[in-house]
């Protein structure tokens, strides 16, 4: 739970987004799970006093590794940048329910932005030789894919679309109209499950979607994926305190049987059923 | 040499002086897959209200510089839940239980002392007098000695435990409250909860919390809790829990020195879940360094004798 972990590799990605990639070597990778996040201690004074999450992007048990990428945002991830190999970090995790492992049909990852990080641990973990699996993703620019591991994308051979804001890089749009144009593809009425690709799978088989970016958009996709009947998973953020459940600073809230009733986004989740997220709260 | 650890603060007998603050350590459960919190001189849980409270909307935490805001608003499951679910889990944890309870009217908190059962791993009960008191036009009821008083009285008179009542320092007579509570039954006395503040952020020129207000607590508000300690330590004669900051052994020797008998660990759990530990095992150490047989030999030591035997309290 709590663990010193050797970094092994840290380097920047991409100047422009700042995204860089942490690879750290320790206890945490034996135990991960794909949407799991680890609870970062970035510098050895109360100055920033808290920890900061982080999602657990790739994790190698063979080694002992886990990757995270993480974009600097403040004073907090800006610290962490400084942080060099060879030095430990104080790590608390893995932390939260992750995603459900899909063990056949169809599988589709929906992204914004930096949002495709814990994706990447479930790309990983999905037995694709089972599982189709295709990746939406959608972001800005051409220049933040480069900046956020489409490398791993690419190294993954995975079916992939992306959709920029300015139309440098795939369809110009949001990845929430790619959602909806693969939801749509194979005639996917009211009510049926839709087959995602041409070849993509026997039509009967059962599609899921998980989906990990801002707030708007996993509001956007759940809707979408409601009105065709595709159980969808998201992976939501929250500003937390402790990490471990005791301090109650990272709600939100779900539908249940007696009302709507508050969950702890560290470790009830990150990952909620789309369905039970209660999305416009006052 | 051996140093003595027990603590014994009014009827309140802990293994030693190192306890955990309440709201930072939920219903014990989540700390207990990092130690074994029998380890600890007792825990204490989430503040519960009569009846299940869903608490603010987020965001419900904002850092400060060397502290954290946060604006949970006393969400819990409310005292039948609590009775029917927490508390046998509680019971297994093997370590004294000190139940937080915030009521909206005196008859709450009446009602709550009453049925939290004499016979169970409840050692205390703490009372959080920094509740809006709904009747009185909202004011806290922590902020004024009458209504402070007026809360441990009526508690008192429904229960045989050890009661703890528990300050705030939004106030500016410390030792008004402290004496308040003290003629009304209250066997100790904790500080501090935390102190009110703010924080906008400058993108959107919106406050950060929901709440617009929150808490402030961790090591930023370490020298006001101090400060109070010493304050109510000249002001009555009750055990003190100290709490506020404390991070480390030094933090907790430094409380001790202004008069606490015990320590609460707060804020520091989040950053390192195991500050509590190592506070006993540096407190520990630090008595035997000095040649003190028992960890109580420190308490008040701040207070020069003269100061004492002048002042006629202690
Ligand atoms: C479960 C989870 C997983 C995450 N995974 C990743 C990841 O893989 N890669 C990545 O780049 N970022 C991730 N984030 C966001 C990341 O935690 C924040 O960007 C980071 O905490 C910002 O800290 P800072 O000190 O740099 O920024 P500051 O703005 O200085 O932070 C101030 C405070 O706000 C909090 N905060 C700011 N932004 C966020 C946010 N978006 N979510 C939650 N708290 C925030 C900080 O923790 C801190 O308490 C994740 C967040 C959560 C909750
Ligand atoms: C997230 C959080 C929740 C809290 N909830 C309660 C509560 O329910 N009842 C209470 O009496 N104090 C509550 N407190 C106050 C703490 O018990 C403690 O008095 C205060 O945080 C100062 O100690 P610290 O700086 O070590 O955290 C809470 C504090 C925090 C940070
Ligand atoms: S961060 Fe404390 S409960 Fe989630």
């Amino acid at each position: 739970m709590l663990s010193q972990e050797k970094i092994i590799s840290h380097r920047l990605l991409g100047l422009q987004h700042g995204i860089h990639q942490l690879v750290l070597r320790g206890a945490i990778a034996a135990t991960a799970q794909p949407g799991q996040f680890v609870h970062l201690k970035v510098g050895a004074t109360t100055e920033p006093l808290l920890r900061r999450p982080i999602s657990i992007a790739r994790i190698d048990r063979a080694r002992g590794e886990i990757t995270l990428f993480y974009r600097v945002a403040g004073r907090g991830t800006a610290l962490l940048a400084g942080a060099k190999e060879g030095e430990t970090l104080s790590v608390l995790g893995p932390v939260g329910k992750g995603f459900a492992l899909p063990g056949e049909g169809e599988l589709l990852l929906v992204a914004g932005g930096i949002g495709i990080f814990p994706l990447f641990s479930l790309l990983e973990a999905v037995d694709r030789s089972r599982v189709k699996v295709k990746v939406l993703w959608g972001a800005e620019s051409r220049e933040f894919f480069e900046g956020a591991g489409l490398a791993v994308l690419r190294e993954l051979d995975v079916a992939y679309e992306v959709a920029t804001l300015d139309g440098s890089l795939g369809q110009k749009g949001l990845v929430t109209d790619l959602l909806a144009s693969n939801l749509r593809r194979e005639g996917g009425g009211q009510g049926m499950l839709p087959s995602v690709m041409p070849g993509f799978g026997r039509g009967d088989s059962v599609l899921r979607v998980a989906a990990c970016g801002p707030r708007g958009m996993l509001k956007a996709v759940t809707e979408l994926c409601l009105r065709q009947a595709v159980p969808v998973e998201v992976c939501l953020e929250e500003r937390m305190a402790c990490g471990v459940g005791a301090c109650l600073g990272c709600v939100c809230t779900v539908t249940t049987a007696a009302g709507p009733a508050r969950r702890r986004v560290c470790t009830d989740g990150p990952v909620f059923d789309g369905r039970e997220v209660v999305w416009d709260e006052g | 040499m051996k140093v003595d650890l027990t603590t014994n603060l009014g009827g309140l007998k802990l293994k030693n002086p190192v306890l955990t603050a309440s709201g930072t350590f939920g219903f014990g459960e989540e700390y207990a897959r990092f130690y074994d919190l029998s380890l600890l001189g007792g825990v204490t849980v989430k503040g519960i209200t009569l009846q299940p409270r869903i608490g603010n909307p987020v965001p419900r935490i904002a850092e400060t510089p060397s502290g954290m805001l946060n604006a949970v608003g006393l969400e819990n499951p409310g005292l039948e839940a609590f009775l029917s679910t927490c508390l046998p889990r509680l019971e297994r944890l093997n370590t004294a239980v000190i139940v937080n309870i915030s009521g909206f009217s005196l008859e709450e908190y009446a009602q709550l002392a009453a049925a939290l059962p004499e016979d169970s791993c409840i050692a205390a009960i703490e009372v959080n007098i920094s509740c809006p008191n709904i009747k009185d036009g909202g004011m806290a009821f922590g902020t004024d000695p009458r209504s402070a008083g007026k809360v441990l009285a009526v508690t008192r008179k429904q229960t045989r435990l050890p009661l703890i009542a528990k300050l705030s320092p939004n106030v500016t007579d410390i030792g008004a409250i402290a004496k308040a509570v003290a003629d009304n039954g209250a066997d100790i006395i904790s500080l501090i909860n935390t102190l009110l503040g703010m924080r906008i952020d400058i993108k959107t020129g919106r406050p950060v919390l929901a709440n617009t207000m929150g808490g402030l607590s961790g090591p930023a508000v370490l020298p006001v809790a101090v400060r109070m300690v010493y304050q109510v330590y000249k002001a009555v004669r009750l055990p003190i829990i100290g709490m506020g900051g404390i991070s480390c052994w030094q933090d907790a020797v430094e409380f001790m020195l202004a008069g606490a008998a015990a320590v609460s660990v707060g804020t520091a759990n989040f950053v390192n879940p195991l500050a509590p530990l190592e506070i006993i095992h540096g407190l520990e150490a630090y008595c035997r360094e000095k040649g003190y047989h028992s960890v109580q030999e420190l308490v008040g030591l701040a207070h020069c004798k003269e100061e004492l035997t002048n002042d006629g309290k202690r």
